[in-house]
């Protein structure tokens, strides 16, 4: 009961802080003359042509000023939030470049569809060694508790969230999902859960409701 | 006597306010265990003496002061016992930590992880900080062929080593002691695949197999109950496997413990049966045509019984070499003991304070049987005598005398033995008019048993209480194999020694309970795992698949008289025996439908295979499968005067499996495929046969050719050379004959 009523009490604060008031906009009219006549004043009056000049001022920023609303995909792409959970990544020890899956499994477990599936060996360093890594992506929801799990920051979700292809399979093999070695410099560092995109100040606009 | 009265006495406790009964001598730890009670441990290992050196297992009984360690104090009748408070708790909590000094932090890849004492103890009492170090020394890791041994993970419970000395009686591993530096040595530097049964009981993961390390998470296998398929003591196990491949066997190490060929044996299954129509079609008809089914030994209880109703609706001829020698062994003991089966089990080998070997080189024909004996040696300092025609290396640490006899002349000895312990005992006017017409200053020259060994064998096991004689696969298909039955059947009855006749495979036991079995084959053959005009084949080479034991359900009656389940761990797409019965007029959905069937006759009961359990229960009690009941059959007393013993000139090969290579089916997996054959012998026997090492060498025995490699072995002795036939395939006139045989070497 006691969540109910502190439930309640919120409400009432929220009625109190707001002051809606209820704009004169008229009578709709409710017969046939009446609405023919406000349709010829309106009309008349040049409301299309009001409309139709800021539909040309836009075209005319986007086209000559440069302040284009769309982006044109697939040419084009907006940045994506770090904590956008795409196919994964396999990430390599910037050091020495050896891959950081100690192949401990822990992945595999706690999937919850089920869909990675691994195979470990002892190497000849006396190390386990991940010989077999594939995710199943028709599977795969997504849904980052491989990542969360990790834990040597070796599996992470990438930004690669174009999947459509003939075959899944092709982009759920170890090495397909490991960085390559030659792109070991590019490699970034997984920002961590709850991370915001570099340009969260600007995404955030402000709100007319006070919440 | 009063000793004998303070044995059954029960005991009474107290344990943290719960009434708890147990034996007289058992100590509280073990009270507590059986009523459900929990007191951790580390070290702690049921089936070997307290070690003692965890002392984790701290409890505190009223009226005494200081904390006792449960797992080696015996319980004293009224005793108030508390295994928590604070002050334990604490004690435990401090233990715990200095055992996770410096202990690595790799649990992610350490094949322990998910099943390890350490880990789970961890986090049992919290350890959340470590108040103690140590430097840190460098510690290699060792590889000791089937395990590897990683020191850095060691947390020196000492229960390897004990393993190792008390069960396997292998030897091999020792403490080096040395404070924080100790460490566990492999002295003899064994690479023997008992050392399996010691990595199994690691509760870390220092101790590890090998060939499973790295290969998988404990928590990812999938654990299938089942009975070892390798030899008669069908030991329980699990399979564990995943994506339909078995990854390693474990057991329930408290109170069970496996063999080598049990652990590392495992991947012997039929991999690519399909079924094929044509193939069943042609099968049918063979069938059909046959006169004779011949078979292995290694096959379930219900397959057995499929074929003995076969037998009855078709008049097959039914031949089964490797059980055919048992079941007349035993038919001939029973006409003597009035029972259909022996006496004793591996518990009461294990019991016993004198064990008499005799007829099999037991070492390498069943290990179980060897690992009871080296528990009585090693707890009851029993005294075992071994009887065979050659010495064995391997068992020197625990037999206290060896006897040696001539080749063949097993029944002269058989005769000796039941004159030595029986002439003073009141036996039937039958036996003793036998007993008084033995020349025994002939056969003693003939066998080469002196009287001065018997009389000194008969001393040792004087006042003895628990005596057991163990008798071999050597006997069951001597010429006289009868004589010597009937001989070992009168000292069973006359004597206070219980009896173990081991089956000389898997399930020999059961198909000679089971089937009615024909001496020779006749006609039209097929074989069953044997050879035949077609052949059903278990390891794929036949002309028709059948699945191996890991890739089906049924029961087994295994050496202590028990009827065990066993289950399917691999998937098999082929057709079974079961589909080919019932083309013939038998009618069954199942081959477990004849699980029920099993003639009660011959001791089974009608037990529901669904309704077989498979545990072991908390105080250690087997609860497998059920006990076949003896049954009473008509004894009457009438013994054959002795033959003339035969001589065995010259050189001589005896059929043995050795080193864990068990059968054809041990022989198909990873761990134990040899490319090579070796004929092994002493220098001596090289000298006799003028061969070097490494020499090959064409010879027949019993009527069978044989090409091996001649090897040396330089602990043997003596004219007799260890002939391995675990490579034969389905090669049948082998185990219906003497093991021993002349060498007729063939250029």
């Amino acid at each position: 009961m006691a969540h109910i009523e502190e439930h309640k009490e919120t409400h009432t604060v929220q009625k109190e802080k707001q002051n809606y008031v209820m704009l004169d906009l008229g009578k709709t009219p409710k017969f046939g003359m009446p609405a023919f006549i406000q349709v010829v004043k309106r009309s008349l009056s040049l409301e299309l042509l009001k409309g139709l000049g800021v539909t040309f001022r836009e075209m005319i920023n986007a086209l000559f000023k440069g302040k284009m609303h769309t982006t044109k995909y697939p040419f084009e792409k907006l940045p994506i939030s770090p904590r956008y959970r795409a196919i994964h990544e396999m990430l390599r020890l910037l050091e020495s470049g050896h891959y950081r899956c100690i192949g401990c499994g822990l992945c595999e477990k706690i999937c919850i569809s089920n869909c990675i599936a691994m195979e470990t060996r002892y190497d000849e360093n006396q190390r386990k060694e991940v010989s077999q890594y594939t995710i199943n992506f028709g599977r795969c929801i997504f849904c980052g508790y491989c990542a969360e799990v990790c834990p040597e920051l070796a599996i992470v979700h990438g930004g690669r969230y174009e999947n459509a292809s003939e075959q899944r399979a092709g982009f759920s093999l170890f090495e397909d999902m490991l960085t390559p070695i030659d792109k070991l410099k590019e490699q970034k560092e997984f920002a961590g859960f709850g991370s915001i995109s570099p340009n969260a100040d600007e995404n955030i606009k402000k709100t007319p409701l006070a919440y | 006597m009063s000793a004998q009265r303070e044995e059954k006495k029960l005991v009474t406790i107290t344990i943290d306010g719960k009434e708890c009964k147990g034996k007289y001598g058992d100590t509280i730890l073990k009270i507590a265990r059986a009523n459900g009670i929990y007191i951790p441990t580390m070290c702690y290992l049921s089936k070997v003496e307290p070690i003692a050196s965890c002392r984790m297992c701290v409890v505190e009984v009223e009226g005494v002061e200081g904390m006792i360690l449960s797992c080696q104090e015996k319980a004293v009748d009224g005793s108030v016992v508390r295994t928590t408070s604070k002050d334990l708790y604490l004690q435990r909590q401090n233990i715990m930590k200095l055992y996770n000094v410096n202990h690595p932090l790799e649990c992610g890849v350490c094949d322990k992880s998910g099943e390890c004492e350490l880990q789970n103890k961890t986090l049992e009492f919290g350890i959340s900080q470590q108040n103690f170090t140590a430097r840190e020394v460098h510690k290699k890791v060792e590889n000791w062929g089937f395990v590897s041994y990683d020191p850095a993970l060691c947390i020196m419970c000492e229960k390897c080593v004990r393993v190792s000395n008390e069960i396997t009686g292998n030897e091999a591993l020792q403490i080096s002691v040395g404070g924080y530096r100790s460490t566990i040595v492999n002295v003899k530097n064994s690479t023997c695949p008992s050392l399996g049964e010691s990595a199994a009981v690691c509760p870390v993961g220092a101790l590890v197999s090998s060939d499973f390390k790295y290969s998988s998470n404990a928590w990812e296998l999938k654990r299938i109950p089942a009975s070892c398929a390798h030899c008669s003591s069908a030991c329980s196990l699990n399979y564990e496997v995943k994506n339909d491949k078995i990854y390693r066997v474990t057991n329930d190490f408290e109170f069970s413990s496996l063999c080598g060929a049990g652990r590392f044996g495992f991947d012997f299954e039929n991999r690519n049966a399909v079924k094929d129509p044509e193939i069943f079609k042609e099968a049918i008809s063979a069938f059909k045509r046959a006169n004779t089914i011949s078979f292995s030994a290694i096959i379930t209880n219900e397959e057995a019984l499929i074929l003995q109703k076969l037998k009855e609706k078709y008049k097959y001829k039914l031949v089964c070499d490797e059980a055919y020698g048992y079941q007349q062994f035993l038919k001939a003991y029973g006409s003597i003991t009035g029972e259909t089966l022996y006496s004793g089990n591996l518990n009461s080998i294990k019991e016993s304070s004198a064990v008499i070997v005799f007829g099999s080189r037991i070492n390498d024909d069943n290990p179980m049987v060897k690992y009871h004996i080296t528990m009585a040696s090693k707890r009851n300092r029993a005294r075992v005598a071994y009887l065979h025609p050659m010495e064995d290396s391997n068992i020197s640490n625990i037999v206290t005398q060896f006897i040696k006899y001539e080749v063949g002349s097993e029944e002269g000895v058989a005769a000796l033995l039941a004159n030595t312990f029986l002439s003073s005992r009141e036996i039937s006017p039958e036996l003793k008019s036998f007993l008084d017409n033995l020349d025994i200053g002939n056969i003693s020259a003939e066998s080469s048993v002196g009287e001065e060994e018997l009389m000194a064998l008969l001393k040792s096991i004087d006042k003895k209480e628990k005596l057991t004689f163990v008798v071999g696969s050597d006997l069951y298909n001597h010429p006289r194999a009868k004589e010597i039955a009937k001989l070992l059947g009168a000292i069973d009855k006359y004597s206070d020694f219980s009896f173990v006749i081991v089956p000389p495979a898997t399930n020999a036991l059961g198909v000679s309970l089971i089937c009615s079995l024909d001496e020779k084959a006749e006609g039209y053959t097929v074989g069953y795992n044997s050879k035949g005009d077609f052949e059903l084949s278990s390891l794929g080479d036949g002309d028709m698949d059948m699945p191996a034991l890991n890739q089906q359900e049924g029961t087994l009656t295994n050496i202590d008289k028990r009827v065990v389940p066993t289950n399917a761990a691999l998937s098999y797409n082929g057709y079974v025996l079961n589909d080919i019965a019932n083309e013939l007029g038998l009618k069954a959905e199942y081959t477990i439908d004849y699980t029920t069937h099993l003639p009660e006759k011959a001791g089974f009961k009608p037990e529901n295979f669904d309704n077989l359990p498979s545990y072991f229960d908390n105080s250690g009690i087997e609860h497998r499968g059920y006990l076949l009941t003896s049954k009473s059959v008509k004894a009457a007393e009438d013994f054959d005067d002795i033959e003339e013993l035969p001589t065995f000139d010259g050189a001589i090969v005896y059929n043995c499996n050795e080193n864990i290579n068990m059968n054809i089916f041990t022989n198909v997996t990873k761990a134990f495929k040899s490319d090579e054959t070796y004929l092994k012998g002493s220098p001596q026997f090289a000298g006799i046969v003028k061969l070097n090492d490494g020499d090959e060498i064409t010879f027949s025995a019993n009527g069978t050719k044989y090409k091996r490699v001649f090897k040396i072995d330089e602990s043997m002795k003596g004219t007799i050379a260890l002939n391995p036939i675990f490579d034969m395939g389905l090669n049948a006139s082998l185990n219906n004959s003497y093991r021993f045989s002349r060498l007729n070497r063939e250029q």
